[in-house]
């Protein structure tokens, strides 16, 4: 019973496009019926994926063509304006920190990934791109153990 | 003669004018999804002084059209590109923007418009202005500037002895325009290169020099001149100098915009920008305006109509001037470009800085505190004294670690002391969350820990006593950690902070942002600690964006001259704490909001809006906090007497409203992070911290706890022995269930 009932769970969670200016995921926390106070939120459900809404889709395939021509700077701040669209979108994070690799900023980047390793949670897809992310951070500083145990993390958990 | 000849020549060939720096709200993005109503986008429009019209015809227009809003796009300059004029189709229904399309009807994704001018930074001797070339002239103004100011400009050499005669005569009838005799260039040389001191010997070398300029540079060259150099205005120690700044400055929108009665408005002010002051004195100027256009439509520049049709028209002065709204956010952006740039840099060398500032959290911030403490004041007699009470507010979006809004006291328009930046008080219950989460970090509490709030009694290095009090000066005995943290008790939380150790804790605040070493002493712990409200806004932030820090910025960019990027700002983020100990804390802090010392927000916002956050009261009632954080935003609000005379007001009754109702205008999204894997929801009850069965306590809290957490159960809650890993996963299957049902 209950392993139906997680099925029902996560079938419900797995969202389409993330309406923008909405929160991925889960419903509000606090929104069940009984409680007259919002509660905690609960926890996040198994087995959804991120999808980029169109307007920061459309400012991701902008970012791609600026980071192509070597404007890594423009590139950072058009992904920016799709990170205030979408703050708790793990792939724009992800994104951003490709965009910090590209410039040669791997400290920066490594942040960028473990920030979007905390908004991942439930989906093994962008956990495994945000592990890829602090992986290759980690090989640009030299730290090649941390980097191969990183790796290990990415394709276990979405093998490529 | 010769040799005052050259000086002009030379000076005036090479002029260039000292051009401030131009300072930049951030711009609005608009996308299908937005949650801004038709009123809304409209609203938006207007504050950037696009004018309502039945028909589109210039580019700074929009008219509603049936369900969506058409607007005519003035052409725009952002920090990393720009954008041409150009038509855009809004459509709006009841969940906000449905969608966005182009003149040739296609969808367009994602459009900014174009960010709002909040100021500039102009030197010591105050004079600001924007430049421009003929091409951004209209037309109409040279005209209207020779018909009135000077009607033999295109023939004169330089000075007119025909008008300085009729000016004569004139002034001596009444009910006419008044004739000043100068001609324009001659304003020129008095503007440009003498001082204001009214002597004979002045009045022949401007003569003189008038003649040499003229001589020496095309009409076309003098008017753009003097279009862009002259007086128009004074703001405070801020002087209006061109035509480009006036309209910015009066209509808040480009001179290309304006309409005939604001240009005549305009050169109405010409002849004298404090007697013709259009803020202060309306109907004096909306007369000398009428007579303006009598005597352009006289001189045929203009059609009887059209003067008459303009002269029916109000002034349209905005109320407040363009530039002079924000001063305590332009503090922050000056204090930050004062690290990489020289005030020269600044104030002369033309560049745009795009900041972060959003007007409608602005306007929220200003709006809320100044009621807030209009319902709070009471004038305090001392020395026979009445006193205000003082306030800030800093507003960030956590996750980009933008700082959104800054009110630095109560007059917002006053350019003084900004307390957002520069009063450092104590931070008081501030601080628990931070005691609270290097408890979590050891690993040896979580949020059904017992901790005993039980007197203290501290024997100090010189042998005083620390004998510390909760609020109600009474003690709780046994309680569990959320109830600690939610209702803000003092004993439970030194026995905390004294176990984990003040050097961690220390760390922590230092960890999240604080740039240095807090004196280690026990009352730290309660919150001895001071810090402004932006340095409170870096501390919280933390806690909003997961254990992430990102230094908070105001300014994102900072443009040359050319158009070229000088110097970014760049979203940067460094993890300094897990985010299992900072989800279980900032469960704790939406405990707070429902249960604890921040519940007084709860009918202040939006019902289904998850908060989380703490309130903070100093020794004697001297300051008066509230931080917290939805989803989307994170305001700090400080409430007290600029001489820390004490309030008597705590968190909760001081900052805590002017909060909520901030929180309520920015219309975020819920508090939603996800729960990090190892972390469980569980059942407490709020006064013990025993486990419990929904059923079996009508006083039960829902807390986030380590998986391996052992939580003693609540007795006869039908929870068989504890431990045995069979019931434990019954007891989760059946709270599961129970969670579905409901």
């Amino acid at each position: 019973m209950a392993l139906i009932a997680a099925m029902t769970l996560a079938a419900c969670a797995s969202a389409g496009p993330v309406p923008p200016g909405t929160p991925a995921g889960a419903e509000v926390p606090g929104s069940a019926a009984g409680s007259a106070q919002p509660s905690g939120p609960p926890n996040a459900p198994p087995g959804r994926q991120f999808h980029l809404g169109a307007a920061a889709n459309a400012l991701v395939a902008q970012a791609h063509t600026q980071a192509s021509a070597g404007e890594y700077a423009a590139a950072g701040a058009t992904l920016e304006r799709a990170l205030r669209i979408e703050p708790d979108n793990p792939l724009l994070w992800v994104e951003l920190g490709r965009v910090q690799m590209g410039e040669g900023n791997a400290a920066q980047a490594d942040g960028m990934g473990r920030k979007a390793l905390a908004l991942a949670t439930g989906d093994p897809s962008a956990q495994a791109s945000a592990w890829r992310l602090i992986a290759d951070s980690l090989h640009a500083r030299g730290r090649t153990a941390e980097a191969l145990e990183a790796e290990q993390r990415a394709a276990s958990l979405a093998p490529q | 003669m010769l040799y005052l000849d050259l000086l002009v020549i030379h000076q005036f060939e090479g002029r260039r004018w000292t051009l401030p720096a131009q300072v930049y709200a951030a711009p609005l993005e608009l996308y299908a999804g937005l949650p801004l109503s038709e009123p809304e986008v409209a609203h938006e429009l207007e504050r950037l002084h696009y004018r309502k019209v039945a028909q589109l015809d210039r580019p700074g227009t929009y008219r509603l059209n049936g369900a969506r809003i058409d607007v005519a796009l003035r052409p725009a300059r952002f920090a990393d590109e720009s954008r041409d004029a150009g038509l855009l189709s809004i459509a709006t229904g009841p969940q906000g923007i449905e969608s966005l399309k182009d003149a040739a009807g296609r969808e367009v994704p994602v459009l900014r418009l174009e960010p709002l001018l909040i100021g500039s930074i102009f030197p010591s001797h105050g004079e600001d202005r924007i430049v421009l070339t003929p091409r951004d002239v209209p037309p109409l103004l040279p005209a209207a500037l020779k018909a009135v100011e000077d009607r033999r400009f295109d023939s004169h050499r330089g000075v007119d002895p025909q008008a300085i005669l009729r000016a004569l005569w004139v002034d001596a009838r009444a009910g006419q325009i008044e004739q000043g005799g100068s001609t324009l260039t001659q304003q020129l040389v008095r503007s440009y290169f003498l001082s204001t001191r009214q002597t004979l010997g002045r009045k022949i070398r401007e003569a003189i020099m008038a003649v040499a300029l003229d001589a020496h540079f095309t009409k076309d060259d003098l008017m753009n001149a003097y279009i862009n150099e002259i007086f128009l205005g004074q703001d405070g120690s801020r002087a209006i100098h061109g035509f480009g700044l006036a309209s910015q400055f009066y209509f808040g929108k480009p001179l290309s915009e304006l309409d005939l009665s604001e240009i005549a408005l305009l050169v109405a002010v010409v002849r004298g920008p404090s007697y013709y002051d259009p803020r202060r004195h309306a109907d004096r100027v909306l007369a000398r305006r009428n007579l303006v256009l009598k005597e352009l439509a006289d001189q045929r520049v203009v059609t009887a109509p059209e003067a008459a049709a303009a002269a029916r028209r109000p002034l349209a002065v905005t109320p407040r001037p363009a530039g002079a709204y924000y001063p305590a956010y332009l503090d922050f952006v000056r204090r930050t470009l004062r690290r990489d740039y020289r005030d020269q840099d600044l104030t002369e060398a033309g560049l745009s800085i795009h900041t972060s500032l959003e007007p409608r959290a602005q306007d929220a911030a200003e709006r809320a505190l100044e009621s807030e403490l209009t319902r709070l004041d009471r004038p305090k007699k001392r020395g026979g004294e009445p006193q205000s009470l003082q306030g800030a507010v800093v507003v960030t979006t956590p996750q980009s670690g933008d700082v959104i809004a800054i009110v630095g006291g109560r007059d917002v328009g006053y350019d003084g002391f900004d307390r957002a930046l520069d009063a450092r008080r104590a931070m008081g219950s501030l601080v628990k969350p931070f005691v609270y989460l290097s408890a979590l970090e050891s690993g040896r509490y979580h949020a059904a820990t017992i901790v005993q709030d039980e007197p203290v009694d501290l024997k100090l290095t010189g042998g005083q006593h620390w004998r510390p009090e909760n609020f109600n000066h009474d003690s709780n005995g046994p309680v569990p950690v959320a109830r600690a943290l939610a209702e803000s008790l003092n004993l439970a939380t030194v026995g905390v902070g004294l176990d984990i150790g003040l050097p961690k804790v220390a760390e922590t605040l230092q960890r999240f942002g604080l740039d240095r070493t807090p004196q280690q002493v026990p009352a730290m712990l309660l919150g001895a600690v001071d810090v402004t409200p932006l340095e409170a806004a870096q501390l919280f932030n933390g806690l909003a964006n997961g254990g992430f820090r990102n230094p908070l910025r105001a300014v994102r960019a900072v443009i040359g001259a050319d158009g070229k990027a000088l110097k970014a700002f760049p979203l940067q983020v460094t993890q300094v704490a897990t985010p299992e100990a900072v989800y279980q804390l900032d469960r704790l802090l939406t405990l707070v909001m429902n249960r604890g010392t921040g519940r007084g927000a709860r009918p202040l916002l939006p019902p289904d809006l998850v908060v989380a956050g703490k309130s903070g009261t100093s020794s004697d009632y001297r300051d008066s906090w509230f931080a917290g954080f939805s989803g989307s935003h994170l305001t700090v609000v400080w409430v007290g007497y600029d001489d820390d005379a004490p309030t008597g007001l705590t968190g909760s009754a001081g900052a805590l409203p002017a909060w909520a109702h901030i929180m309520a205008s920015l219309g975020g999204s819920s508090w939603n992070a996800p729960m990090p894997e190892g972390l469980v929801d569980m059942e407490i009850e709020y006064t013990t911290g025993r486990r419990v069965l929904p059923g079996c306590s009508d006083d039960r809290v829902t807390v986030a706890v380590p998986a391996a957490a052992q939580v003693a159960p609540k007795p006869g809650c039908g929870f068989p022995d504890s431990g045995n890993p069979v019931t434990t996963f019954i007891d989760r299957t059946h709270q599961w269930l129970h969670n579905l049902v409901h």
